[in-house]
């Protein structure tokens, strides 16, 4: 892949492009010479908009390359972007405006959970599929609908419940948690105290940070002089403060550390401050360095959104992706494009037999369509499940120290959308 | 419903620089920011500009108002031409309208939102305080109203309106800024622009040109700002001077289109601190959570309101003590009209300070528009392998002179300000002390404002 650019505009030069010599023989077959139109819900303002950013530039590369090999059933693929504001309410009249005046045949993108909880219900009375890439357990938990689906992107109790055997095995089984004190703390609290407790470990203490806190310091002492593990996934503006406290208060003595590369998403590693972080632990979704094993397919998906082998755009070293999440836009778009093929999609009188045909999707082995690694799409629950990978800090960069297996992410199904009706 | 979890709810949160303008959240400076010593900095700036008052009760009179007096440049007409600009202005308003309406549904790609937030709002209301009047030569609603006023007005404008619809104009454009859910929604926004360029035509046809100068928020605002910057007309010739020379040439304005400068500054102030951890606690919600703006519509017109209303009473209260100390026998209101400009360079300098950041950014997407106005997959500007970015955010050396720059912005806004303050009372016939002593109070609510600015700078914010 040769350095391009794939912005809307550029995927959008392809779309032209079908319509001339020699792209248009690619779509010649198509029963419709009418896009595919994919409503993007991109969060390009609010508190999502960093993220939206690149979930943008990875689904124009996506969109790119599907365009170029022929489209979706002989038919190029439209991204129509609407912005959500990362705002629960306008989500929903996104997905109005998705279904009912730009009749796109689908919905697609959605980060921010309570954007995706706003949005579903108008997805499901509208019957618009609604395929989210949020990492929310709020899919498979049951609490939304049957056109709403998860195929390419792990939920986040998979991943706290797959890094507890890594952690009991070789980092130690005293864990000792710190966390914001509101619902994304008390999930990895939850989650992590249940699965650690499964591999014989136990949770010392759990210290929980008011969110408007911006400095720590104070809480540190409560941390038992036992403690193997420090469990710690605080997020917000004061992260790097908290990093910097932390290493003042322990020095070179330190337990072992553990995080969600959430805390430090789209930062630099070595960015000052952050030296502490050296030979600590990470669960990262998508190694954000590229490794000594790295895949083919890692290696296409890089160049094709424009990320170089530190995860920073090709254009600016300094300008870190959030590479841990947004292959999911990637890997969705591959999966709508291949349930459509699957269900012969032609219109949206075929949604119905869309979400059928994804529903029916099981193993997805790694491949180009599959950069981050192979899955498992659970039908009934609308979830996928994969790999995780743990990295550790060296010389300022992550290297990958452990990946899961799929086994270790999964748990129980916590509802069955195929009983509802289509 | 606790199983929603709300991970990236808050991942981002601290990649942001601030939200509530229509599309400006995209920085991670914020982390940096915080380990910035910012207390530091501040307490500088607040000295700066107490140090800026105390020299002033040393100053010789004649050197004080030596510091504004303009360098008288050439004489210069050119009407032709600026009604040439103008109509490639309109133009443009109207392409820029009928892209929102049919064109790209991304705000960040779509002609409407860059132009009007990103190009007019956040860098033209900056130049045009810096530099003073270019609206003239820019000014879309020229033309459109030039048309409008061919025959004559209906009514006359009423004399006692003053510029007051200006003022409500201008705090509904605020409220639509600050509270609206979706104002860079494309086709939401080209759709007031056109009812507003509407509307303003038929105002004309009814009131006639005079509907422009006290009424139509947007050329009262623009020519406000423009008293401050460092070019203008004095003489027949255009003069350069320090800023504010102009205003303080001038006469004091109506009451009304004093409470108007007031509120740019109010608005601003509000437009800072509705972002910060702070408001969104003081809301009883989690600032790592943002909920989003349709949770806080209400709120933030509450608080818009609220902040002007407080900025008014707080500012009137620093004259009317200042007044009492110096036995200035001046009403009121009179006093309010005399210091009032001295509020504009603050307000420019909130301005500039709290958009810096997100035209650093939005400014790129602009660049990418341009670069391929229609949507062609054309490359106008040579970009076809430009990214936008936000390194300069990732690095603690950029943005330590990010916040500096906003930070000087602020601080050299009090400052002016404080110069002007004192420059208008010499002009209303004070002695160099006797404008010292009477300006305390005032001096006083500069200093502090100083501080708050700095303290929005330096503030986590989460929304």
């Amino acid at each position: 892949m040769t350095k391009s650019k794939t912005t809307r505009r550029a995927a959008l030069q392809t779309l032209a492009g079908a319509a001339s010599m020699p792209l248009w023989a690619r779509f010649a077959d198509a029963q419709s010479a009418e896009p595919i139109k994919i409503g993007f819900q991109v969060h390009r303002t609010g508190i999502g908009a960093a993220y939206g950013r690149w979930y943008d530039r990875t689904t124009q590369a996506a969109v790119k390359l599907i365009n170029e090999g022929g489209g979706i059933n002989g038919r190029p693929v439209e991204i129509v972007a609407e912005d959500d504001g990362t705002d629960p309410k306008r989500g929903a009249e996104v997905i109005e405006k998705f279904a009912n005046l730009h009749n796109c045949d689908v919905g697609f993108g959605t980060l921010f959970s309570h954007v995706v909880i706003g949005s579903s219900p108008r997805a499901g009375e509208l019957k618009l599929p609604y395929f989210v890439v949020s990492e929310g357990h709020h899919v498979a938990s049951g609490a939304l609908n049957r056109y709403t689906l998860q195929p390419g992107i792990t939920d986040v109790k998979s991943q706290v419940q797959a890094m507890a055997p890594y952690v009991a095995d070789n980092l130690g089984k005293k864990v000792t948690m710190i966390f914001p004190d509101f619902a994304f703390g008390h999930d990895h609290r939850d989650f992590f105290t249940a699965a650690i407790e499964a591999q014989g470990g136990e949770v010392l203490e759990q210290i929980a940070i008011p969110p408007v806190e911006t400095s720590f310091t104070k809480y540190f002492p409560n941390i038992p002089r036992d403690t193997e593990v420090l469990y710690h996934v605080m997020v917000g503006p004061a992260v790097l403060t908290f990093v910097k406290e932390l290493g003042e208060f322990f020095g070179p003595s330190r337990p072992e550390v553990f995080g969600f590369i959430d805390s430090l998403e789209a930062v630099d590693m070595t960015s000052s401050g952050l030296e502490f972080l050296e030979g600590t632990y990470f669960w990262e979704g998508n190694p954000r360095y590229a490794q000594t094993d790295q895949s083919e397919h890692d290696k296409f998906y890089r160049a094709a959104v424009g990320v170089d082998a530190n995860g920073a755009s090709i254009s600016d070293p300094a300008d870190v992706s959030t590479y841990a999440h947004m292959f999911g836009c990637w890997e969705t778009l591959h999966i709508i494009k291949a349930g459509m093929e699957a269900a012969g999609y032609q219109s949206a009188a075929d949604r119905a037999k869309l979400v059928e045909a994804v529903e029916a999707m099981g193993e997805m082995p790694e491949s180009q369509a599959h950069p981050q690694g192979a899955k498992l799409f659970n039908g009934k629950t609308h979830q996928v499940f994969g790999h995780q990978y743990i990295s550790r800090v060296e010389n300022g960069k992550l290297v990958k120290v452990h990946t899961t297996s799929i086994e270790d992410t999964l748990y129980p199904d916590e509802v069955d959308y195929t009983t509802q009706p289509l | 419903m606790r199983a929603f979890v709300l991970k990236h709810t808050i991942v981002a949160l601290w990649m942001l620089s601030h939200g509530a303008g229509p599309a400006l959240s995209h920085a991670s400076e914020q982390g940096f920011v915080l380990l910035l010593p910012t207390d530091i900095y501040t307490n500088a700036g607040v000295t700066a500009v107490a140090a800026t008052v105390v020299l002033l009760a040393l100053l010789p009179e004649a050197l004080s108002k030596c510091l504004f007096r303009p360098l008288h440049l050439w004489p210069i007409s050119l009407k032709r031409l600026r009604f040439l600009s103008c109509t490639l202005s309109t133009c443009l308003l109207f392409w820029m309208i009928w892209r929102g309406l049919v064109g790209d549904r991304d705000p960040l790609d779509n002609p409407m939102p860059l132009l009007f937030w990103t190009v007019w709002w956040v860098a033209l209301v900056s130049l045009q305080g810096v530099f003073g009047n270019i609206w003239q030569w820019i000014d879309p609603l020229r033309v459109p109203v030039h048309l409008s006023s061919w025959s004559n007005p209906v009514f006359r404008y009423p004399a006692s309106m003053g510029y007051w619809p200006a003022a409500i104009g201008f705090l509904l454009f605020a409220g639509f800024l600050l509270a609206d859910i979706a104002p860079t929604d494309p086709n939401r926004l080209a759709l007031v622009v056109a009812f507003y360029v509407l509307a303003t035509c038929f105002a004309v046809m009814l009131f006639g040109r005079r509907w422009i100068v006290r009424a139509e928020f947007v050329s009262v605002m623009m020519r406000s700002y423009g008293r401050v910057g460092l070019f203008g007309r004095a003489r027949g010739r255009v003069s350069v001077g320090l800023w504010g020379w102009l205003a303080t040439t001038q006469t004091a304005p109506p009451l009304s289109l004093a409470v108007l400068f007031v509120l740019l500054l109010g608005t601003g102030s509000f437009d800072g601190l509705n972002e910060t951890f702070w408001w969104i606690n003081f809301l009883g919600l989690n600032p790592l959570e943002f909920p989003g703006r349709s949770f806080v519509v209400l709120p933030s017109l509450i608080g818009l309101l609220v902040s002007n209303a407080l900025l008014i009473g707080v500012f009137a209260a620093s004259l009317w003590l200042g007044a009492q100390i110096s036995n200035d026998r001046r009403s009121l209101p009179d006093l309010f009209r005399a210091f009032a400009p001295s509020i504009l360079p603050i307000a420019l300098g909130y301005h500039i300070a709290h958009y810096l950041t997100t035209f650093l950014v939005d400014g790129q997407y602009v660049l990418q528009m341009v670069d391929d106005p229609l949507g062609r997959g054309w490359h106008l500007l040579d970009l076809q392998d430009f990214f936008v970015t936000t390194g300069f955010f990732n690095r603690q050396s950029s943005v330590q002179v990010i916040w500096l720059t906003q930070a000087g912005a602020v601080v050299l806004g009090h400052i002016i300000a404080v110069l002007m303050a004192h420059r208008i009372a010499l002009r209303d016939g004070a002695t160099s002390w006797g404008a010292f002593v009477g300006q305390f109070p005032l001096a006083l609510f500069m200093i502090a404002y100083t501080f708050l600015g700095l303290w929005l700078l330096a503030t986590p914010r989460g929304a």
